[in-house]
């Protein structure tokens, strides 16, 4: 049986629509011209009789021309889809209040109870239950109840987005979409619905009605966010704002801790005035070391806290130098402070700090009043040696002994010590009042320097020598490789004598006396050492001048010298481009629950590729020195290689590698990372109704602040389309009193057309 | 008498008399005394002027720059030979004295192309020239020799006029003139090279204040100012080569609120 609903009027002549068109106008003319052949008709009555007969046979003529006929539709209305879109990030796993059951579980049974509903309005659509963790996968109330939420982000616009695509191509359109979250969005809408993402959203053409899960009450202390720079310049104050959300906490002071890998850096006390209250506390503090460093900002845990992992953050703090703050102390004005000085001023970064010697204690000026005639000021060795010395990245201290008692440092001698042993860096050069034949016992850094006093100076001009470590060694690589390095030390002139040292057990000499011998070994002329975290280097010479200045005589230009200084004091530095080993965690921060990716570049004496050099790397508790993790493997040819560790606890680690080649060692280094407690997710415990009410707004959907409300209170678009079936074409000229009024109409037209006189 | 301080660590430190003005007999007695605590690597270390020869008179002020380096020892930390080097421009071990005076009573023939190149490439990397028109010329006999010779050697760089806050003025003393044995111009000039001042020209005869004759006597008296100009131009000579030394050290932050208040 056909079932139609629907009908339309059509013509159904065969005739094309150019003919229909011209042969409908003639029909009209002809009318129009019958009708002004009795305009003369005298009376009135007459005229508008033919005038109606004649307008009337014209649209029965009309009619058969047409051919009308009646079009019998069969349509079907198309279901539009709703999407129910239910967030399932790991917060939704938070209470709704205290002691209540979880947002997850609120929601499913939210979806249960409006089951009855969707089902009232199945005809007009189709409703879709969607997770989104933020990929969107179908869901159930049974589902949602078996398998908790997850997901370590929430990305409400990402969700909407992706439920609008699924428009694109398919046949049933989207007519709303209701959304089931709390709101805390931690991907673009972190910040609000504002810029780009608000107008997308106003341009989603589709209502989504918002429905925030969980209320407030909760007891909870979240690190919100830390906000710091990703470096910071070391010896130099850095803020980092901690942002402490308090809840259930009025009137509560709370202690906030920040530690470095273990070890407290500052601590101060937020008091939080109402039971909802964010408090952004502010740490000041000076990075002393530069590297990789990770920061832990912590509060205590209280019982009733619904998340307790949202009580520490860790961030990974890079740091760096500014320009390198040299200190140059000579003990006199000479040569070779001269050329020292005038390469450091020309190094945009290095900022010179210097005092000299330039009177002995004994000394006569020859002024009457010296203060007002000369220009001395004093040594200001306590503010220098005590207050001031780790505000230096490098001390470089220049035939300076311990015989005046005027300037004498060896009441600083702890002072400097514990300067290098903390990290700092230092470069002593000979002289007679450095290393002249008694200082060994008085000399105040004796305990900080590579080298000790061995003996009467050698005043024989002599061409330094490279040693085999220093073939290979950044200082003394004055060229692109060991050949060039060497000749370009040979290349030097001889300078004019030096003192005879000793080398300490673990340091190492680069450079070396042609002949000189001490103890059976090449009197030491370079000399380097690790002492504590700190560096250090002697240099057993006050003629280095002579790689300055005279080097110039032959009229080659080289920058051979200011090369070496270049290069010695990127050493000293600790450089990170001068290390053969460069070892990257990757990230530097790392979410929990993710693996910890280090990317370790082992390099060549030369700094050239190490391929196939043989990398080991530990991951390292920087809080107690526990081997968390270890991996080996060959280096591939360029020398790289990527490591990832399974994801360790939360707290902050030490990664550290070494390589070998060859069975030589190739260099060790280090990095640090930070593994958060819990993600941005787990962070925050609060119901962002705001941010969902604005959502419904924008769109043109509705807000409702509970899981309680009913479908017929949510705005949805009416499906708009509607699907053709089947038609039948029923002809309506084909009836005979339609031709008998045709008929009727003409034979009445010419009788009166008779009656009143006309042929 | 070899004048040659050759102390070393053990020597007892004495200090000398606080004089200003020295007969030979006490300057050589002083001398001998110094506390040379201790030796540097042979003479290389030390400051040690160089005199240039030329084709003129060179060396009529080898007293005067022997008893500044004399001075030196005895008023700062500086350790001197006091012989004075005579050198050739293009002589190898030019560039062993970064410490360069040339002078002359009258003018001197032109350099040769190589001396000029050795000088040139001996200031541009570093070195320090005294120049000082000992016969206090202007436009004619050392000056006009100089000029032409330092067009030759800088011509990127001519001399002008050192104001008098220039950090040669302060390098160790507090000047505010700078007079030798004339005060024929009240200001150095100088020529730059990356504002640092690699040629220094006096037309006052700096070292004839200083010069002394064969009997030990002063040769000249300094006019006007007399004894006390013969100081300040001492002073002055002190500051040249302290400045060689450490160059722009009393320029330094650190320095500049004692010596802005000294100046006051």
């Amino acid at each position: 049986m056909e079932a139609f609903d629907q009908w339309k009027l059509v013509s159904l002549s065969p005739l094309p629509l150019a003919a229909l068109s011209g042969l409908v106008i003639a029909l009209i003319l002809g009318v129009v011209f019958a009708c002004w052949g009795v305009r003369t008709e005298a009376t009135r009555r007459r005229r508008w009789i033919l005038w109606t007969l004649r307008v009337l046979a014209g649209i029965a003529a009309l009619f058969f021309l047409l051919e009308p006929g009646l079009r019998r539709l069969q349509v079907a209305r198309v279901k539009n889809r709703v999407a129910v879109l239910v967030d399932r990030s790991g917060s939704m796993g938070f209470p709704v209040e205290s002691r209540g059951p979880s947002r997850n579980d609120a929601v499913a049974k939210a979806l249960e109870s409006l089951a009855p509903d969707m089902k009232a309005l199945e005809d007009r659509y189709a409703f879709e239950t969607w997770g989104f963790d933020p990929e969107l996968s179908p869901t159930t109330p049974e589902s949602l109840l078996s398998e908790p939420p997850r997901a370590s982000r929430t990305d409400l616009f990402a969700a909407l987005r992706a439920i609008k695509a699924g428009d694109s191509g398919g046949a049933r359109k989207l007519s709303g979409v209701i959304l089931f979250s709390d709101g805390v969005d931690n991907a673009d809408l972190s910040s609000g619905l504002t810029g780009r993402p608000k107008q997308m959203l106003e341009a989603l053409g589709v209502p989504v009605t918002t429905v925030a899960v969980g209320k407030g009450g909760l007891t909870d202390l979240a690190i919100e966010a830390v906000k710091v720079d990703d470096f910071a310049f070391v010896r130099n104050s850095i803020s980092a704002e901690v942002e402490l959300h308090g809840r259930g906490f009025g009137d509560q002071a709370v202690q906030v801790v920040l530690k470095r890998e273990g070890q407290i850096v500052a601590s101060k006390v937020a008091t939080f005035k109402t039971d909802d209250e964010t408090q952004t506390v502010k740490f000041t503090f000076t990075p002393d070391q530069t590297g990789r460093f990770v920061y832990t900002v912590s509060v205590p845990v209280y019982p009733a806290e619904v998340v307790a992992e949202n009580n520490t953050r860790s961030f990974a703090l890079k740091v760096i130098r500014d320009r390198v703050r040299v200190l140059l102390v000579a003990g006199r004005p000479t040569w070779d402070e001269r050329f020292l000085r005038g390469v450091l001023r020309q190094d945009a970064n290095v900022e010179l700090i210097s005092f000299y010697i330039l009177r002995n204690g004994n000394d006569n000026s020859g002024a009457l009043d010296e203060p007002r005639e000369l220009s001395l000021i004093p040594f200001p060795r306590e503010e220098i040696f005590q207050k001031k010395i780790d505000t230096f990245d490098v001390v470089i201290v220049l035939n300076f002994g311990s015989e005046d008692q005027q300037v004498s440092l060896v009441g600083f001698r702890d002072d400097i010590e514990r300067y290098v042993q903390n990290g700092g860096a230092f470069a002593y050069l000979g002289g007679d009042r450095s290393f002249g034949e008694s200082q060994s016992s008085k000399n105040p850094f004796e305990n900080v320097l590579p080298v000790t006093t061995a003996g009467p100076a050698s005043l024989e001009p002599f061409v330094a020598k490279l040693t085999a470590a220093g073939e290979r060694h950044p200082i003394t690589a004055l060229g692109t490789g060991s050949a060039t390095s060497e000749a370009a030390w040979g290349a030097f002139p001889a300078i004019p004598g030096m003192n005879l040292t000793r080398a300490k057990p673990g340091a190492t000499v680069l450079l070396s006396h042609p002949s000189a011998v001490v103890d059976g070994a090449p009197a030491p002329l370079l000399t380097i050492s690790e002492i504590g975290r700190g560096r250090s280097m002697a240099i057993s010479t006050d003629g280095t001048w002579y790689w300055a200045f005279p080097s110039h005589a032959s009229g080659a230009p080289t920058r051979n010298y200011e090369r070496f200084w270049n290069n010695a004091i990127r050493w000293l530095v600790r450089d990170p481009d001068l290390t053969t080993l460069s070892v990257t965690a990757d990230p530097a921060s790392v979410e929990p629950g993710k693996p910890v990716g280090v990317v370790v570049i082992a390099r060549q004496p030369d700094y050239q590729p190490a391929p196939g050099a043989k990398i080991s790397v530990e991951l390292i508790d920087a809080d107690d020195g526990h081997v968390v993790g270890q991996h080996s493997a060959l280096a591939d040819e360029d020398g790289t290689m990527r490591f990832e560790f399974p994801p360790p606890p939360a707290g902050a680690y030490k990664l550290v590698g070494k390589a070998t080649k060859d069975d030589k060692v190739l260099g060790e280094s280090s990095d640090a990372v930070a593994v958060r407690a819990v993600g941005p997710e787990l962070a925050d415990a609060r119901v962002n109704s705001a941010l969902l009410s604005e959502i419904a707004k924008t769109t043109g959907g509705a807000f409702f602040d509970s899981t309680s409300f009913s479908l017929s209170d949510v705005p949805l678009r009416e499906p708009p389309l509607v699907e053709v079936g089947r038609s039948k074409d029923q002809p309506l000229s084909d009836r005979w009193y339609w031709l008998t009024m045709l008929i009727v109409v003409l034979g009445l037209e010419w009788a009166v057309r008779r009656r009143f006189g006309y042929i | 008498m070899n004048l040659v301080p050759r102390g070393n660590n053990n020597a007892p430190t004495v200090v000398p008399p606080r004089l200003p003005m020295l007969s030979r007999r006490a300057f050589l007695a002083a001398a001998g005394a110094l506390p040379f605590s201790a030796r540097a690597f042979g003479d290389a270390s030390r400051f040690i002027p160089a005199i240039v020869k030329h084709g003129g008179r060179w060396d009529v002020r080898a007293s005067g720059l022997r008893r500044l380096a004399w001075e030196l020892q005895r008023r700062t930390s500086v350790e001197v030979q006091l012989e004075a080097h005579p050198l050739a421009l293009d002589s190898p071990r030019l560039f062993e004295h970064p410490f360069l005076y040339l002078s002359s009573d009258g003018d001197f023939p032109p350099f040769s192309q190589a001396e000029v190149e050795s000088l040139r490439r001996y200031l541009t990397f570093g070195g320090f020239l005294f120049a000082d028109a000992n016969d206090g010329s202007d436009g004619a006999g050392f000056d006009a020799s100089f000029r032409r010779e330092i067009a030759r050697v800088l011509p990127q760089s001519p001399p002008a006029s050192l104001p008098v806050n220039h950090v040669i003025f302060k390098s160790f003393f507090l000047l505010d003139s700078a007079p030798g044995r004339f005060l024929n111009k009240p200001n150095l000039d100088a020529c730059l090279i990356n504002k640092r001042a690699a040629v220094v020209y006096s037309q006052n005869d700096v070292m004839g204040a200083l010069n002394r004759d064969v009997s030990g006597t002063w040769e000249f008296e300094p006019s006007p100012g007399g004894q006390r100009q013969r100081e300040v131009a001492t002073r002055l000579a002190i500051n040249l080569a302290m400045y060689a030394l450490c160059l722009d050290y009393k320029d330094d932050a650190v320095h500049l609120p004692v010596i802005m208040n000294r100046r006051r």
